[in-house]
């Protein structure tokens, strides 16, 4: 039997845990209006999946990066930073007894060190693809948002290649591009060339796959960005005089600032990560000419079960990634126009 | 014809000038869309040539045949039926499971306040910046400690939730006026009745293009099947074309045949979802 003292002592320690509890959950800012439960319980299978697949194996493989991993023994044992040493070394810019120096060969020649060769690859692919997937994609969202007949028929046209799957486009080109393709069938003979064959090329044909795919779907963020620029804007600028160039260049263009930025993070963003294709297309080779970061990353973790310096090799690629999407952020805040 | 001269100076729909520009953008308009479906001819051209050369097949089949689609479908080593139920049980799992996750998440994050709402609406969208290839190799070692290579719920699991998808639908159903839900909370619908009666319905133009473009997603995933497929009778279809293209490199007929099977799926449902397509992009707080 619990005294009256016993109990209103029970009764202050509830009290004071209470008041404890609300005061912290104050100091939060958790108000008596929110609905955390229901919150909560909404999110919470993605939480989960986010937690199992993405957060979790990120710290993972952060782990792994500093491990040379046997598979056999399904463990691996400590090497520090062994494995990022092999992945960046040598340097194509070294520190030598006068300065620093610049090693061009690191960049150009596949056997001093395949990281960069693989890194000088994917700079190059996402050069040459993300300007004319993107200006591409406006350009044909432009021509196809005016008043053109069988609109519907054309945009579906443009968008095929973006329902192919990459691997059965790289089956396609390499085939439109081998010594006896159909691209040298329409090509007039001087011009006639292996074309995926030949290590000066090959990567070029993989661009240009890239290239045909990527500009159905940007043009579908423009054709939906363009949507909702409103009408008087143009009328307003028509009534002013303004040529088309100048409607594109002061309305169409600083309306889109969303879309662009969108359009252009993304199209970077799997630019560095582009993989299927070129493996489909031919393997990285020939001598290595198509062998891209990510393939560079496949091959040594999958093919030659290196999982630690895979691992390694992800990471830099991440921190890459993540500096350009930051600095992307940072200078969007500074531009934006808001209409 | 709903504007006149009159409304609007400098918007000339006659004269010279205009023609010209009218007859160069068509032109331009028609040439890029040659560029983009002459590939999609040569391959049906090429797929229905007995043996295709780039002398016989350019423009029209030479040599017309079926054979390259019947040899498909009759090497004892081609399980082309096994594949495509695979990719179908994959893809549309994939796309029920990204649908439900992400628009009960979507909506939580627009409509319903909690504490850390907007953090982890931050957090969910940061994580796109993970390239697929970090996490590819952590849970691919996860996954074999699991048992779960060649299996189904190894294929499927890890791709059940998109960043993408939550930023789609949360920019969709915060574009709907929340007045709806109150006036449902007054009637005494609980939030999960609110989501499910009110909003999830009007929700239907964004779902479906998240639909159609995680089934695709899925459907011509590459990277991860690669990963986790690697017993002949658990291939998706791009997979065994990988594989395929492997074994019969130069039978340029039989890997065009191949090509066409797999694209065909998708074009069906893209054409079945159409309509939806570009008004749910443009619904879905895309906004310029």
């Amino acid at each position: 039997m619990a005294t009256e003292s016993q109990r209103s002592l029970v009764g202050d320690v509830l009290a004071g845990t209470r008041r404890i509890l609300a005061s912290a959950k104050h100091r939060v800012g958790i108000t008596e209006d929110q609905n955390n439960l229901m919150g909560f319980a909404f999110v919470a299978p993605n939480i989960l999946v986010f937690s199992a697949f993405l957060l979790g194996p990120v710290l993972y493989a952060f782990y792994i990066s500093f491990q040379e991993w046997s598979i056999l023994a399904g463990a691996g044992t400590w090497v520090g930073l062994t494995n990022y040493v092999e992945v960046l070394r040598p340097l194509p810019l070294a520190y030598t007894g006068n300065g620093l120096t610049w090693r061009p060969e690191v960049l150009t020649s596949p056997s001093a060190n395949l990281w960069w060769y693989a890194l000088k690859n994917t700079f190059v692919y996402a050069i040459g693809t993300v300007p004319l997937q993107i200006f591409g994609g406006l350009a044909v969202a432009l021509m196809l948002d005016k008043r053109v007949r069988f609109k519907k028929t054309y945009r579906a046209a443009y968008f095929m290649p973006v329902m192919l799957s990459g691997a059965a486009s790289a089956v396609m080109w390499r085939w439109f591009l081998a010594g006896d393709g159909v691209i040298n069938s329409v090509l007039p003979t001087f011009l006639e060339h292996n074309w995926a064959g030949d290590p000066g090329t090959a990567l070029g044909g993989v661009m240009l796959m890239a290239v045909w795919g990527g500009i159905g779907s940007n043009m579908i963020f423009f054709l939906a960005g363009l949507q909702n620029i409103p009408e008087e804007l143009y009328e307003a600028a028509r009534i002013d005089g303004a040529s088309a160039w100048h409607r594109f260049r002061h309305v169409t263009w600083p309306s889109l600032g969303n879309t662009n930025f969108f359009v252009f993070v993304m199209a970077i963003i799997s630019a560095f990560q582009v993989f299927g294709i070129a493996l489909v297309f031919s393997e990285g080779g020939p001598v290595y000419a198509t062998t891209t970061t990510v393939l560079l990353i496949y091959q040594r973790a999958f093919e030659e079960g290196a999982f630690g310096e895979g691992a390694a090799m992800a990471f830099l690629l991440f921190i890459l990634i993540f500096s350009f999407s930051y600095y992307q952020y940072r200078y969007r805040d500074e531009t934006e126009v808001d209409y | 014809m709903a504007r006149s001269n009159y409304e609007y100076p400098g918007y000339e729909r006659s004269g010279a000038g205009y023609w010209t520009k009218t007859t160069l953008l068509y032109v331009l308009v028609t040439a890029g869309a040659l560029w983009m479906t002459l590939p999609f001819w040569w391959t049906l051209t090429t797929s229905l040539s007995a043996s295709p050369t780039a002398a016989t097949v350019s423009f029209i089949p030479a040599e017309f045949t079926l054979d390259n689609f019947l040899t498909l479908w009759r090497r004892p080593d081609i399980l082309l039926v096994r594949w495509f139920v695979n990719t179908v049980i994959f893809a549309v799992t994939v796309t029920a499971f990204n649908l439900t996750f992400d628009s009960l998440a979507g909506y939580a994050l627009a409509k319903v306040d909690f504490w850390g709402r907007d953090k982890l609406f931050l957090g969910f969208i940061s994580t796109m910046m993970i390239p697929g290839m970090v996490t590819l190799i952590p849970v691919y070692l996860i996954l074999v400690e699991l048992g779960w290579i060649n299996t189904y719920q190894g294929l499927i699991a890890p791709l059940v939730a998109q960043p993408l998808g939550i930023f789609l639908l949360r920019q969709h159903f915060k574009s709907l006026p929340s007045a709806l839900g109150d006036a449902a909370k007054i009637d005494g619908c609980n939030e999960f009745q609110t989501f499910y009666k009110i909003y999830l319905p009007l929700a239907k133009p964004a779902l479906a293009t998240l639909g159609i473009f995680t089934f695709m997603g899925a459907w011509n995933n590459f990277q991860w099947p690669l990963i986790i497929a690697n017993d002949n009778e658990m291939y998706t279809l791009p997979i065994a074309l990988f594989a395929v293209r492997n074994q019969y490199f130069a039978e340029w007929g039989l890997m065009m045949a191949a090509a066409l099977i797999i694209v065909a799926p998708v074009i069906v449902a893209f054409l079945a979802a159409q309509n939806y397509f570009i008004r749910g992009m443009s619904l879905s707080g895309m906004k310029g």
